[in-house]
C-alpha cells in the first residue's frame, strides 16, 4: 500500500506537470486527471492511517524534461500501469476497484491525446507578449521557483494535518487552504512553463509536514503569509512599468493572502480554545 | 542575484536532492535565526586506504539560494577524499565575505552541513551511536535591502 501511495504521488505530479506544458485543450483534461490522482493519493493515505501503518511523503525525483508531450504521457501511462498491477495485491478491494476504473479510463485517454511540441524547458525566460527588464525577469524567475515549491509544500502540510484530524471545523479550513494553494500552484506552474523554466517542486522534508506543534506552525504560517504579501507587492512594483497585466495579477495574489491569514487565525483560535478546554 | 543558464539549470533540476538509502552518516547545518536547515547524507567509500565521498544527497528547509548552494556544493563534494572535502568547506567559507549576507548564510549552511556529515562519520568510527552533528551558521540571513536599512538606521542613531 505504501508503494502504491508513493507511485500515485509521483503520477499525480507528473500529470500536473504535463498540464502545465500543454498549450491546447489537453491542458484542462490533464489538470482534471491530476486532481483525480491527488484524490487517490489521499484515499490511499487514509487507508494507511486506518491500518496504523507509518508512511511519509518521500518520493523519487520525477524526470519531466521532454520535447514532445507524448513522451511524458507514455511515461505517465507506464506509471499508472504499474500502480494498476500493484493494486491487485492490495487488501482493500473496494478502494482498489474505485482507483482501478479511474486509471483504466485515464490511461486510455492519455494514449489518444493529440501530441504537442514542448517549450516549457527552453529557459528563454520571456513572458509571451510582455517585454520585461532583466531585473524584473530575474525577480519573477526567483519568485516562481520559490513560490511553486512553497505552494506544493503547503498542500502537503495541510493535507497531512487534515488526514490526521477528525475536527470538522479545522478540516474545513485545511481543505480551503489546500484548494487555494492548488490555485496558486497551477497559476505559478503555468507561468513557469510559459517562461521556459518549468520544474517539479522538490520533495518536502518530513519535519515540515509531520507537525509537532500545530499552534506554533500556524503562528509561523501567518508570518510567512505576511512575508509572501510583501514579496507579491515587491514583484508587482517590479513588473508594473512593463506589464500592468502582471501587476494586477500579483496584487490579486497579494490580496488573496489576506483570506489565508484570516483562515489561519481562525484555526489558531479554534486550536487554542480546544487546548484550553 | 544575476542569473545565467547554469544557475537556472541548478534551480530547475537541483542535483543530489533527497535522502540517501544506506547513508553512512548525516550532518546538519542550521540557521538559528530563522529555523532554516540543510541535511546532508553521505555514503563513504574507501580507495587505497583513503576515505572518500562515494555518494551524497541533501535536503533543505530554506530558500532557492540554499537549494542552489546545495546543488552546486554537493556536486563538488562527490568523489572527493575527506581532505578534499575539508578544503572545499574551507574555500567556501573564505568566499562568504564576497557574497551578499542572505547568500552567504545559505552557502555557509550547506558547507557546514557537509563538514558535519564528515565529522559525524569520523566520530562514529569509535562510537557508532554518536549523534548527528549540527553546526550553526554565523552569517545573518538578512536581505540586502533590510540590511542596508538597518545600517543606515544605526548610522542615524535610530
Amino acid at each position: 500500500m505504501k508503494t502504491i501511495m508513493i507511485k500515485t504521488h509521483e503520477a499525480w505530479l507528473a500529470t500536473l506537470m504535463a498540464g502545465f506544458m500543454s498549450k491546447t485543450e489537453n491542458k484542462q483534461v490533464l489538470f482534471d486527471f491530476s486532481d483525480i490522482l491527488f484524490r487517490h493519493f489521499t484515499w490511499l493515505e487514509n487507508e494507511l492511517i486506518e491500518l496504523g501503518e507509518s508512511y511519509s511523503y518521500d518520493r523519487d525525483a520525477i524526470p519531466i524534461k521532454v520535447e514532445k508531450l507524448s513522451d511524458l504521457l507514455h511515461d505517465i501511462e507506464k506509471r499508472l500501469s504499474e500502480i494498476d498491477l500493484q493494486l491487485l495485491s492490495s487488501p482493500d478491494k473496494h478502494l482498489n476497484g474505485r482507483i482501478a476504473t479511474d486509471i483504466k479510463y485515464i490511461r486510455d485517454v492519455l494514449l489518444h491525446m493529440e501530441d504537442e511540441d514542448i517549450t516549457a524547458f527552453s529557459m528563454e525566460r520571456k513572458f509571451p507578449g510582455i517585454d520585461l527588464t532583466e531585473e524584473a525577469t530575474d525577480a519573477l524567475t526567483l519568485f516562481l521557483f520559490e513560490e511553486t515549491y512553497k505552494e506544493y509544500e503547503l498542500i502537503m502540510i495541510y493535507n497531512y494535518l487534515k488526514a490526521h484530524s477528525n475536527d470538522a471545523y479545522l478540516n474545513r479550513i485545511f481543505q480551503i487552504l489546500i484548494d487555494e494553494s492548488f490555485f496558486h500552484l497551477k497559476s505559478f506552474g503555468d507561468m513557469g512553463a510559459k517562461m521556459g523554466i518549468l520544474a517539479v517542486p522538490r520533495m518536502v522534508m518530513k519535519e515540515l509536514y509531520q507537525v509537532e506543534d500545530v499552534v506554533q506552525f500556524l503562528k509561523n504560517g501567518i508570518n510567512e503569509e505576511l512575508a509572501a504579501k510583501e514579496e507579491c507587492k515587491k514583484l508587482s512594483e517590479a513588473v508594473a512599468k512593463d506589464s500592468p497585466e502582471l501587476e494586477k495579477f500579483f496584487d490579486f495574489i497579494n490580496h488573496q493572502e489576506n483570506y489565508h491569514i484570516s483562515l489561519m487565525e481562525d484555526a489558531l483560535k479554534h486550536f487554542e480554545k480546544g487546548n484550553n478546554a | 542575484m544575476s542569473m545565467d543558464a547554469q544557475l537556472i539549470e541548478h534551480m530547475m533540476n537541483p542535483k543530489n536532492y533527497g535522502t540517501l538509502e544506506g547513508a553512512d552518516a548525516q550532518g546538519i547545518g542550521k540557521n538559528p535565526e530563522n529555523g532554516e536547515k540543510v541535511a546532508i547524507y553521505i555514503r563513504v567509500g574507501k580507495d587505497e586506504e583513503e576515505l572518500y565521498v562515494d555518494d551524497i544527497r541533501f535536503q533543505a528547509i530554506g530558500c532557492t539560494t540554499t537549494v542552489l548552494a546545495g546543488s552546486m556544493l554537493t556536486e563538488e563534494a562527490k568523489g572527493l577524499n575527506f581532505n578534499g572535502v575539508q578544503n572545499l568547506v574551507e574555500a567556501t567559507m573564505k568566499l562568504l565575505d564576497r557574497l551578499p549576507p542572505e547568500d552567504a548564510a545559505c552557502s555557509e549552511m550547506v558547507a557546514l552541513a557537509i563538514k558535519a556529515a564528515v565529522d559525524t562519520y569520523e566520530k562514529r568510527k569509535s562510537d557508532p551511536d554518536y549523534p548527528v552533528i549540527t553546526y550553526k551558521v554565523v552569517n545573518s540571513c538578512v536581505p540586502k535591502d533590510d540590511n542596508m536599512k538597518a545600517i543606515n538606521n544605526q548610522k542615524e542613531g535610530r
